[in-house]
């Protein structure tokens, strides 16, 4: 590992950008990973100077082969390293004799073979330490950049791709052979792509600092398996999105795996790993895709056109069947189809047959050729109420596929607004679909993936023009005395905090308690009830007395000094006739929990990204609701507006169908005290609060029960 | 057999395994960092230790064997 992030930065420009490369323990036989890996960085043409090293060859493809790296007269940028794991450290060991800061460890046999292989991978970690050498890998299918002042192919994949402005960072290597495939056949352009393997050395987190500042890098992709560091890799995503703009698209895989199922509280039972990494994904900006379909649809609409400047789409179609389709999916992922101007009425009017549809979705008609099309694409686009256009084609005899694809194509390069295209079917349609793909215009398969990949990145514009605020920091709280319950606890072994201990760190943190006392007294039971507030309930405290009501010791709704004077009274009379030989430790006084809705806010910590803060319709059937959000603490003030609008619940609070519209403000307060609670205590493994009880707009929220483990 | 003389036929040995010449190798020459040993040649230079010297090795430890030093004293063991 390189001393620091800027070496390590300044390593990784090596990698991708030498002037020189060894590929060491390359060879002669065809077929293999040491031979292919040579042949593949001649095919592409490397710009720079490759030394094959060997010992026991004195050429490789007619270049001549050196027995030992350092015998390299030459300096060397980038090692490539093909030899066994079980002399990875002699080659890596003379790659930092040799000055090499860069390398490609492409031999598997590491950490994930378990056993031995774990010592060799610590072992060239300490080595590249001790060089101030950056690796990618091991266990890695290798590296590319389609830069045509490069050209480096370090990798044995079977073809180079296009350039384009794509990265591509997989965990995966047998992956990247696939997405090349599927990327070849679509005439999708990469400007890196990056197999990381182990990632022993150089990590997604790395990589996308170094693309940060990559001119030719507009969109991110990646695949991971596993996280390893996740607030790492969510502020090296806000970095990128916030300082750039450029937006990052990822499959993390694993989402069936099983949450914790075993858990004590309802958030620990919730926050499952997909859960809790849908959620920094989130907050982050990371777009999260399910395949590598959905990743590559999504892509080129961001790298191949302009973000779009509002939600208004126009649609243009031949067949009326998938143009009501792509009007119900646009209408789905929250997209306006607008009235058009007069003007472009007008023009439409004029132009097309009267069986036309001339109202947006248009309906060119069946026998449309491509004049029609390019008279109703160019109108609209005109308009200025329309910010982007879907052209669906369906093949008639009649139409002229290519003539509309290269009108389309012609179109898109004058205006400044998103045009993406389906042309429905497969042997019909291909020319044209492939002359669409050349000129960099989406192209779909399904023309309800239009409006998918339009939400998007309109989300995504809209995401850029978030201003990301720290929430709130309260000086209130009483971190230490928190802090002084919960060691006490773990001192003492407890799992758990008994729920008046965890009441304690709740007010601590100064939510909003029902605030409650003993009375020992009538003049007590008055002046407790006149401090808290009517009404109050009040309840006999007896270890002897099971059911307060059955012994008349419970009284509700107590409004005034004189009925609580009288409660009292009547209490201690009701006790001593029923229960004579009762020891009374006194009436336990408590404001009356006004009506209101129930929420759950909680808190999980997570090994990968830390605390987890949970907030969702609440009460006994949490879990079976699931009407659940979460995001990672510390959160901005965005992240809380975000937790109460994705759950259905955010509905019933702003009152929906004649609600009571509930006190939002101060679940946003308590969702905001509980994030900085989940930073200041460790301690806290779990923790619920659950129901928070949430009166009318301006009168608050009250916490009614809390559970905390530890 | 002493140990020299088990370290002059394992270098035989590998010289004809590896085409090389028994000059070339020296005693703590890594079969593949030094020798250009794929992985095959490795498992054939395991065979043909136990021709050599007429014994069966345990073939996991024997295959972790690097250097014609390490070969010798693994082989020795045999030879007891």
């Amino acid at each position: 590992m390189s001393n620091n992030i800027s070496d390590k930065i300044k390593n990784i420009h090596r990698i991708f950008h030498p002037q020189s490369i060894a590929v060491l323990g390359a060879n002669k036989v065809k077929g293999t990973v040491p031979a292919d890996i040579l042949v593949n960085i001649l095919k592409a043409e490397f710009k720079g100077v490759v030394y094959p090293v060997n010992p026991k060859e004195n050429h490789i493809s007619s270049i001549k082969t050196y027995k030992y790296v350092i015998d390299i007269e030459d300096p060397v940028d980038l090692a490539v390293i093909v030899y066994p794991s079980s002399v990875m450290h002699m080659a890596l060991e003379q790659c930092g004799q040799k000055g090499i800061k860069g390398a490609i460890i492409i031999s598997a046999g590491f950490k994930e073979v378990g056993g031995q292989g774990i010592e060799r991978e610590e072992q060239i970690k300490e080595i590249a330490k001790k060089y101030g050498i950056s690796f990618i890998g091991p266990n890695c299918l290798g590296v590319i950049n389609t830069d045509p002042s490069v050209k480096l192919d370090a990798s044995f994949a079977r073809k180079m791709p296009e350039e384009g402005n794509i990265a591509f960072i997989s965990q995966s290597g047998a992956l990247c052979t696939a997405v090349l495939d599927y990327a070849q056949a679509k005439h999708i352009g990469f400007s890196k792509f990056v197999s990381i393997g182990n990632k022993a050395d150089i990590s997604e987190i790395d990589l996308l600092y170094y693309l940060k500042d990559d001119p030719k890098t507009k969109v991110i992709l990646l695949y991971l398996e596993e996280i390893s560091e996740g607030h790492g890799l969510m502020k090296a995503a806000r970095t990128v999105i916030e300082q750039t703009g450029k937006p990052i698209l990822a499959i993390k895989s694993g989402r069936t795996s099983a949450g914790a199922s075993a858990a004590a509280s309802h958030t620990g039972s919730l926050a499952g790993s997909d859960e809790i990494c849908d959620a920094a994904f989130k907050q982050a900006g990371i777009i999260r895709c399910d395949d590598i379909e959905e990743m590559f649809n999504k892509a080129i609409a961001f790298t191949y056109q302009p973000l779009p400047k509002s939600n208004r789409i126009a649609i243009v179609t031949n067949a009326g069947g998938p143009g009501v389709l792509t009007t119900d999916a646009a209408i789905k992922y929250g997209l306006e189809l607008p009235k058009f101007n007069p003007e472009t009425t007008s023009i439409l009017k004029k132009s097309l047959p009267k069986t036309a549809n001339i109202n947006n979705p248009v309906d060119v008609i069946g026998d449309a050729r491509a004049d029609r099309y390019s008279v109703a694409v160019s109108s609209i686009l005109k308009d200025a109420n329309v910010d982007g256009v879907f052209v669906i084609l369906t093949p008639q005899s009649m139409t002229e596929i290519e003539n509309i694809a290269t009108e389309i194509s012609h179109l898109a390069s004058q205006f400044d607004k998103p045009i993406y295209t389906s042309f429905m079917g497969e042997a019909d349609v291909a020319a044209g679909i492939d002359i669409l793909q050349r000129n960099k215009i989406p192209h779909y398969i399904l023309p309800e993936s239009m409006p998918i990949s339009f939400a998007t990145t309109y989300k995504f514009k809209k995401m850029l023009e978030d201003i990301r605020e720290p929430a709130d920091t309260f000086d209130d709280v009483k971190k230490e005395a928190a802090h002084l319950i919960l060691n006490n606890a773990i001192n003492e072994g407890k799992k758990y905090l008994p729920e008046e201990e965890a009441a304690k760190v709740l007010e601590a943190y100064n939510f909003p308690m029902l605030k409650s006392g003993l009375a020992k007294s009538e003049k007590e039971a008055i002046e407790l009830s006149e401090l808290l507030g009517y009404s109050v309930v009040m309840k006999i405290m007896s270890d002897d007395i099971v059911h307060k009501f059955d012994v008349g010791g419970v009284i509700l709704d107590i409004k005034s000094k004189d009925q609580a004077a009288l409660s009292y009274k009547k209490i201690i009379e009701n006790v001593n006739r029923h229960k004579p030989d009762a020891n009374i430790k006194g009436v336990f006084v408590r404001r009356m929990i006004p009506p209101g809705e129930e929420v759950i806010l909680g808190l999980k910590r997570d090994l990968t990204f830390g605390p987890i803060i949970m907030f969702g319709l609440g009460g006994i059937f949490v879990e079976i609701y699931k009407d659940v959000s979460f995001r990672i603490a510390p959160l901005d003030k965005k992240s809380v507006d975000n937790l109460i609008t994705e759950t259905k619940a955010s509905a019933i609070l702003s009152g929906v169908r004649g609600r009571i519209p509930r006190d939002i403000n101060s679940i946003k307060e308590c969702i905001m005290r509980l994030s900085q609670l989940a930073v200041d205590c460790p301690q806290i493994k779990e923790l619920d609060i659950n129901p928070l009880i949430v009166l009318e707009d301006g009168s608050g929220s009250f916490v009614a029960d809390t559970k905390i483990m530890l | 057999m002493d140990n020299n003389e088990v370290q002059q036929r394992v270098k035989k040995v590998i010289a004809k395994v590896l085409k090389t010449k028994e000059e070339n190798i020296s005693d703590s020459a890594n079969f593949i960092f030094d020798l250009g040993a794929d992985s095959l040649q490795s498992v054939e230079l395991v065979a043909a230790f136990e021709e050599e010297f007429q014994i069966e090795m345990e073939e996991d430890k024997a295959l972790e064997i690097q250097s014609v030093a390490d070969a010798a004293k693994f082989i020795s063991q045999y030879l007891k």
